[in-house]
């Protein structure tokens, strides 16, 4: 076999890894030997077939005979729904070689199998990732009668938590204090039972128990632009609940 | 009809991708410059995801969808009117959910802050491609699956339950934690269970068919194709490691998070065994480089994300930059990439002319690998600044109970690598330009070649 992948090689100016593979692949695809096909390639005789040759894949279809003019329009519903691609004509100078030609590897051919089968397994590994993934770490552990993190807001703080997801704050800002070195200071661990807005980025400061440390006044101080924080142009209404909201974000690690 | 339509999906996509790149460098001269940008980071980010997310990456990779299905099912496009609709219903959604964001009228969630009456429709909408594409398969003469087709098919019938799942986590009642692994799971589930799965697919028939050497190893192949399946919760569950939640989350995330580099790994490996002995002038085949270079891209990105999720790692880096950079870069990145070894190889065989030109595509390819390998340092150095900042600031009290850390002490060498990946921005984002001007030129300008039209077979007794 090494001397035939070896000729097959020079002659196709190929290195013989991939002739190697291209010929076991093209053999798995016609159902003859490997040593044939490279035969082949190596300038002998045709490689005997020894079972009934698949349908060819569309891509390996032989370059229809009329021009492409004279194809059935694209936008245009066929009389029968098969359809094959009409590989492009090749340039003037560089001729389509005849079917017996140089070697062609079966690219694009898989195996038979049942796509409904994988559509299948598509849902029920979505289902398990949902459940695992996002339904999973949703479930309280917390035992009831200990600490919370849950907060008794006020009609007004409620209304101001609305507007502190609308406009985005949370990009920004968590509420959220973890059990770990870097949040030390910020207050109590939030806990399952938290009714803040976690966040998932800390470009400002932790907001979690942001009414403990700053009075109404300095707030919307802040929310209008102080320092380095954006100006977010509020009504009065929405200003007035999200200062409440923001407010009222301090626990003592109770709910109280 | 199917062409047509292809065609259609990458010219709209790559609109998107140039306003999308807009917003998202926009979004990074908000937060570094917050107080002199009149719109604040809250408001663009959503916008940016939500334009490069739905307006670019799901449009152009079901454009790609569109392209493969018939030349691998033997097939016409079923249902090719729903297809159509769906583009329109996308792109459209896409530019009423700006307006709303910019107005006011979003939700402020994460990652497209779409309001709920925005967000039910496109849930409806991105359910177009997965019918077409299921059909479309259900009524396939060829019965070999080439693995491309696993892929897609994967890719765009997980993308709409996806969207449903974020959603009903959205309803009245649903506790903030709920909605907060929702989120993280919608944006993370995104990133590897559509955008790399579909592209990573159309990678796979591109390298095959532009350099016509057949695929390494399909059990590879499937190999990236279930770890892409399976990892996507868990790199988003990192993200609020030692938050509200489960204590056992920490640890299954760590663990099943390393699917994702997994899984990218072995496409780019399978790509680079099967260009094996004919990477000799690759450059000369756009297509097929964007497609090794996105793969690779993944894999780094991956990795990054991967080791994030490690308790030792995540302390740092949570709620940081950190993950700030492996988003944008996941998209604005990776996503282009990919997008463009579909693109680069599909739209010139279905519009007969020239891709415009290997120049222009081998700039593009410098300009977005370069800035997002620099953005993702960069930014990702910022995130664990800030993370030992806030360690530092904790352990010696200065800034107890002021919440941030440490970072205003450090903040020079904070902002100047914010400052950098902005910089870096600004180039991945010439090179998302580049790739749009690519796209136009080819269709408008591109040298005339043999076009590849899909051929009605005539019926036996005809």
């Amino acid at each position: 076999m090494s001397d035939q992948l070896s000729a097959a090689a020079a002659a196709l100016g190929l290195p013989e890894a991939l002739v190697r593979r291209s010929a076991e692949a093209r053999a798995a695809e016609t159902g003859a030997s490997t040593d044939d096909i490279l035969a082949q390639w190596a300038g002998g005789e045709a490689a005997p077939v020894s079972a009934a040759p698949e349908p060819a894949p569309p891509e390996e279809a032989p370059p229809a005979e009329e021009p492409a003019e004279e194809a059935a329009p694209a936008d245009e519903e066929p009389a029968a729904r098969e359809v094959v691609i009409e590989e492009p004509a090749k340039p003037a100078e560089a001729p389509t070689p005849a079917p017996s030609g140089p070697y062609k590897p079966p690219v694009l051919v898989g195996t038979r199998d049942n796509p409904m089968a994988v559509l299948a397994g598509v849902f029920g590994l979505f289902l398990i990732v949902v459940m695992v993934g996002l339904v999973g770490p949703s479930m309280p552990t917390d035992l009831p009668g200990a600490r919370s993190s849950h907060i008794d807001f006020s009609e007004a703080a409620l209304q101001g938590r609305d507007v502190y997801a609308e406009a985005g704050c949370a990009s920004c800002h968590t509420q959220m204090v973890r059990p770990v070195v870097a949040d030390v200071g910020l207050g109590p661990v939030t806990l399952n039972d938290t009714n803040q807005v976690l966040g998932t980025r800390r470009f400002g400061p932790d907001l979690a128990q942001v009414g403990a440390r700053m009075a109404g006044a300095q707030l919307e101080a802040m929310i209008n632009g102080l320092g380095d924080h954006p100006a977010h142009n509020l009504d009065a209404d929405d200003m007035s609940a999200l200062v409440a909201y923001l407010s009222e974000s301090t626990t003592d690690g109770d709910g109280s | 009809m199917e062409d047509r339509l292809a065609v259609t999906h990458f010219l709209v996509g790559a609109v998107f991708v140039v306003i999308g790149g807009g917003l998202q460098l926009l979004s990074l001269v908000s937060l570094r410059f917050g107080y002199l940008f009149p719109i604040s980071y809250g408001r663009v980010e959503p916008a940016a995801n939500l334009t490069l997310m739905i307006g670019f990456a799901v449009i152009s990779l079901v454009g790609g969808i569109y392209y493969v299905l018939p030349r691998l099912t033997g097939t016409r496009l079923a249902g090719a009117r729903l297809g159509a609709l769906g583009l329109l219903g996308m792109s459209g959604l896409t530019a009423l959910g700006l307006l709303a964001i910019f107005l006011g009228f979003g939700d402020g969630g994460q990652p497209l802050g779409l309001p709920w009456w925005l967000d039910v429709p496109m849930a409806a909408v991105l359910f177009a491609p997965a019918l077409v594409t299921i059909q479309t398969i259900r009524g396939r003469t060829e019965e070999r699956s080439f693995v491309t087709l696993w892929f897609v098919l994967g890719g765009v019938v997980w993308l709409p339950f996806l969207y449903v799942a974020y959603l009903v986590t959205h309803l009245p009642g649903a506790s903030a934690v709920t909605v907060g692994f929702a989120e993280t799971f919608f944006s993370a589930g995104f990133v590897t269970m559509f955008l790399v799965t579909v592209g990573s697919g159309l990678v796979y028939y591109t390298t095959v068919k532009e350099r016509d050497v057949p695929l390494a190893s399909r059990q590879l192949a499937l190999v990236g194709f279930w770890s892409l399946g399976f990892a996507a919760a868990w790199w988003g569950a990192a993200q609020l490691l030692f938050g509200p939640g489960p204590g056992w989350v920490a640890g299954v995330a760590a663990a099943l998070g390393l699917a994702w580099p997994i899984g990218a790994l072995a496409n780019a490996a399978n790509i680079s065994l099967t260009l094996e002995g004919s990477w000799a002038g690759l450059g000369e085949k756009p297509a097929v480089l964007s497609g090794v270079l996105g793969l690779y891209l993944t894999v780094g990105v991956a990795v990054v994300a991967a080791l994030a999720g490690f308790r030792s790692v995540g302390s740092v880096a949570s709620l940081t930059p950190f993950w700030e950079a492996v988003e944008y870069v996941s998209l604005a990145g990776v996503g282009t990439l990919l997008v463009s070894s579909a693109t680069f190889g599909g739209l010139p065989r279905m519009v007969g002319r020239e891709l415009e030109t290997t120049h222009k595509a081998r700039r593009f390819q410098r300009l977005t690998v370069g800035g997002s390998v620099g953005l993702l340092i960069s930014m990702g150095a910022a995130g664990i600044l800030a993370g030992y900042s806030w360690v530092a600031g904790s352990n010696s009290a200065a800034y107890v109970d002021a919440g941030d850390g440490w970072a205003a002490g450090l903040g020079t060498t904070y902002d100047t690598l914010i400052f950098v990946a902005l910089l870096f921005a600004i180039v991945l984002f010439a090179g998302l330009g580049g790739y749009a001007t690519i796209i136009f030129g080819t269709v408008a300008r591109g040298r005339s070649m043999p076009q590849e039209v899909l051929v009605s077979k005539e019926s036996p007794g005809e």
